[in-house]
């Protein structure tokens, strides 16, 4: 019997890949801009200190543009988990759409 | 003084020396080396996502809005900060850090951040618990000092105040 949820789980993933999708976008842009590097340099699975020679001040300028661009407030604490591009993403997702 | 009073004491003061030490040395040898400590605090207390007037600043950092539009004025200059007038009332400023002032501002609460850590990471929950409540009896009672020395020094500041009212109205009268 069909109850319904099939297709709705499937909208809502599709939904969420979209949203993150978009996501990943920005955050490219934020970081070619600040990097100077080519975008094709940049995938969802690179490691942003190891590769992106990330170090605590391009973090924090990072996190100061994501926090104007989508409004929201980025812990501390949180910043600790981050290791790859997919991280931010998921970060900034789970923050935008808690509001 | 006791041998264990000693080294409470000895440990406070130094406590009290190395975070001021570190905090400095963090910026000069940082990524601000052009922030002093004090004006460090000051953004610190605007904070990295509120506008403030420059009497609620100042009552925060505990000075006046005369030494504050200073500090205010030399980290405008350096890029730290901007001011704007209220929109409502012209005659309000208010005051709040430019992106290069947010970042410092995060990057100073981290330094905060490890230093906590680094003070709790060995403690159980139980023992994180006391050592809280044992750090902020210390800390109530030096807030307490310094409420009373404030207080006198209010009051000095008033009785100095009324003998010079009161001499400048004998000479002129």
């Amino acid at each position: 019997m069909d109850d319904g949820a099939g297709p709705s789980n499937s909208m809502d993933t599709e939904d969420i890949l979209e949203k993150k999708d978009k996501i990943f976008e920005d955050v490219l842009n934020m970081l070619v801009d600040k990097l100077n590097i080519s975008p094709t340099d940049i995938h969802i699975d690179t490691d942003v200190r190891e590769e992106l020679m990330f170090d605590s001040l391009d973090l924090y300028e990072l996190v100061i543009d994501i926090e104007e661009a989508y409004d929201i407030r980025l812990p501390d604490e949180d910043l600790d988990n981050i290791v790859h591009v997919q991280d931010v993403v998921d970060l900034i997702y789970t923050l935008s759409t808690s509001c | 003084m006791t041998e264990q009073e000693m080294e409470m004491a000895d440990c406070l003061v130094r406590i009290f020396e190395n975070v001021l030490i570190t905090e400095e040395m963090s910026l000069q040898k940082g990524y601000f080396p052009d922030l002093s400590l004090a004006e460090m605090h000051a953004l610190d207390a605007i904070g990295p996502y509120e506008t403030r007037t420059m009497s609620e600043t100042a009552a925060i950092l505990g000075i006046t809005t005369g030494t504050l539009t200073v500090a205010v004025e030399r980290l405008v200059r350096k890029g730290f900060v901007e001011r704007k007038r209220d929109e409502k009332d012209r005659r309000i400023v208010r005051i709040s850090l430019t992106r290069q002032g947010k970042v410092a501002c995060r990057m100073h609460g981290k330094y905060h951040r490890v230093l906590a850590r680094r003070a709790l990471d060995p403690c159980n929950e139980e023992e994180a618990k006391l050592l809280l409540r044992m750090v902020h009896d210390v800390d109530d009672f030096l807030a307490a000092q310094a409420k009373k020395y404030n207080e006198r020094e209010s009051l000095r500041k008033t009785a100095k105040e009324v003998a010079g009212e009161k001499r400048r109205r004998q000479n002129n009268g």
